[in-house]
């Protein structure tokens, strides 16, 4: 079920209901039922495989917390690492293995038909299997206590709102939500509501409208001038942070108005200054789970060789970051442009603060914009290797008409660029306004009720308005 | 080793790590007071750590260090 279908808003309020009619103790259960009744409706045997991640996930924890050797300890870690893996790796690299296999095999002159099976990454498997993990080797560093009722874990795993696109959430922020007292607050829930309705704008009016345009200039990239070419590579991030930005703020409004508080996922990422930063800001959740699972053990193996060691980590992170977004070259060059970018921040630190320090720069206006533009347009590079289609040899050819066939004027579609501008101009005043002046404006959140209906009026107005209604999937569902 | 031997010979390593001459330590010090003090600094300190106190580190511990007294405390239980 998508948060944009009519399914969804049949689905959730019912659930709503219910959920605040039932007596506290059982809401938990209820929602466990309404998650897997959730996940199921979208393809029942997926279903199987989420409940089996849970009962593994469930098994090998206990068993860690149960064992007192350190040896039996890691030994049972190792093993639930590897069963959790194993579907995700099975699903997303399976026909890339084997087409490998059989290359090689062609190149050796023996012509065999392997069997290629059609896999459809289940939905959300990356998700849940990147929270099992967590929770796994949490429960292992003793760093979260081990959940005895196997009913909670398997909500945790299967929390409806997250279970397709995340954000990916911690054992340490859910457990104690759900044990505790389930129950209604007013705050929470307009604050939900809040987050849902942008979350809508984002998705609905932003990164929709702007995929009419960057699929018409992607799918033909031969047709197409290269200041198309430019524009659609600039609209990338924006329509990435509508998409996965919008959904995240679904989700969270969504568990809000239940009165569970869920991470946050993105921080108004486009008034990042540096591509740390705007890591920081960007796709949170996921660099949070990167930084804790990944880089930290493998900077900690490294630490001897110093900055370099660093260096290292940093790009074996964003690479396995990229391998995880697709297996294909394009992705792995992706995060090979993460690590260097992050690299070179960090081994240059010293000399720009100093730089900054001297001439005063780090407060000037046009210093901080220079800063964003920058970053921006790294990201937007690097984004048009994370593309599905894009081949290597695509993107390089794709960059080099942009630099040099920009000059003729790019492929107007008038309606898609004005109601895109429209909806990006809302979407980047409200973080400006949020980013430089909080507090200073108040729509949403404003004492007169006046006001504050009318700005609800006005967004659900704009989202019909600029909206696009045709049931378009999230990105982020093939992960 | 005496707690305000670890202090006196930590002070150092941690004014050389994040460039700050001025930086005292206190146990309640965490990388939330330290402008500088993020997940890529925190590897070089903990590296630089290590061969001021000749010890090794796990990586469970470094899950345990929430401030600079965790810190302490685990250098103290390696000594």
């Amino acid at each position: 079920m998508v948060f944009t279908s009519f399914n969804f808003l049949v689905f959730f309020p019912t659930v709503l209901v219910v959920y605040f009619l039932l007596p506290q103790k059982f809401r938990w259960v209820f929602l466990l039922a309404a998650s897997y009744y959730f996940y199921i409706n979208i393809k029942p045997v997926y279903a199987l495989l989420l409940a089996g991640v849970t009962l593994t996930t469930y098994i090998f924890t206990n068993l860690i917390a149960q064992t007192n050797s350190e040896k039996g300890k890691r030994l049972y870690l190792t093993l639930a690492i590897v069963l959790t893996l194993l579907p995700l790796l099975f699903f997303k690299y399976f026909n890339f293995v084997n087409e490998g296999i059989y290359s090689l095999l062609n190149l050796a002159g023996l012509h065999l038909q392997l069997p290629q099976i059609s896999l459809l990454l289940p939905v959300g498997i990356s998700f849940y299997t990147f929270m099992a993990l967590g929770y796994t080797i949490d429960v292992y560093n003793e760093e979260v206590e081990v959940e005895k009722n196997f009913g909670i874990v398997a909500l945790f795993l299967s929390f409806f709102p997250v279970v397709m696109s995340g954000p990916i959430e911690r054992a340490s922020n859910m457990f104690h939500q759900f044990r505790g007292k389930l129950q209604f607050s007013y705050e929470m829930a307009v604050s939900g509501l809040q987050l849902m309705l942008w979350g809508y704008f984002m998705k609905l009016a932003l990164a929709d409208r702007l995929s009419i345009y960057i699929d018409a200039v992607f799918k033909n990239v031969d047709q197409h001038v290269g200041s198309s070419l430019m524009l659609a590579t600039l609209m990338q991030p924006i329509r990435v942070y509508g998409d996965l930005g919008g959904y995240s703020l679904i989700a969270i409004g969504c568990a809000k108005v239940m009165g569970i508080n869920v991470i946050p996922n993105f921080n108004r990422p486009f008034f990042a200054t540096t591509m740390s930063e705007f890591w920081r800001r960007w796709h949170m959740s996921l660099i949070k789970w990167l930084t804790d699972y990944v880089y930290t053990p493998l900077s900690f193996a490294f630490r001897s060789y110093g900055k370099w060691g660093i260096v290292i980590a940093l790009n074996l992170t964003f690479i396995i970051s990229g391998a995880w977004h697709g297996a294909a070259l394009n992705f792995l060059v992706w995060g090979f442009i993460q690590g260097v970018a992050l690299s070179v921040e960090m081994l240059t630190r010293k000399r720009k603060d100093a730089f900054e320090a001297r001439f005063n720069l780090s407060k000037k206006w046009w210093y901080i914009m220079f800063g964003c533009v920058f970053t921006y347009l790294l990201f937007a590079f690097s984004l048009s290797f994370g593309g599905d289609a894009a081949t290597v040899p695509e993107v390089l050819k794709i960059m080099e008409r942009i630099f040099t066939d920009s000059l003729r004027l790019p492929y107007k579609d008038g309606d898609t660029m004005l109601y895109g501008f429209i909806a990006f101009s809302i979407l980047f005043l409200k973080d400006f306004m949020e980013e430089y002046y909080p507090g200073r404006i108040l729509l949403f959140n404003n004492k007169n009720n006046t006001v504050r209906w009318l700005s609800y009026y006005t967004v659900i107005f704009l989202i019909f308005y600029l909206g696009i209604f045709s049931g378009e999937q999230f990105v982020y569902f093939q992960f | 080793m005496e707690k305000e031997e670890i202090v006196s010979r930590l002070t150092p390593v941690f004014r050389k790590v994040f460039a700050d001459s001025t930086l005292v330590i206190t146990d309640q010090l965490s990388a939330l007071d330290v402008e500088k003090w993020d997940s890529l600094s925190h590897m070089l300190l903990i590296a630089e750590v290590e061969n001021e106190f000749t010890i090794k580190f796990k990586l469970k511990d470094l899950n345990k260090m929430a401030n600079v007294g965790d810190m302490i405390a685990i250098i103290e239980s390696k000594l």
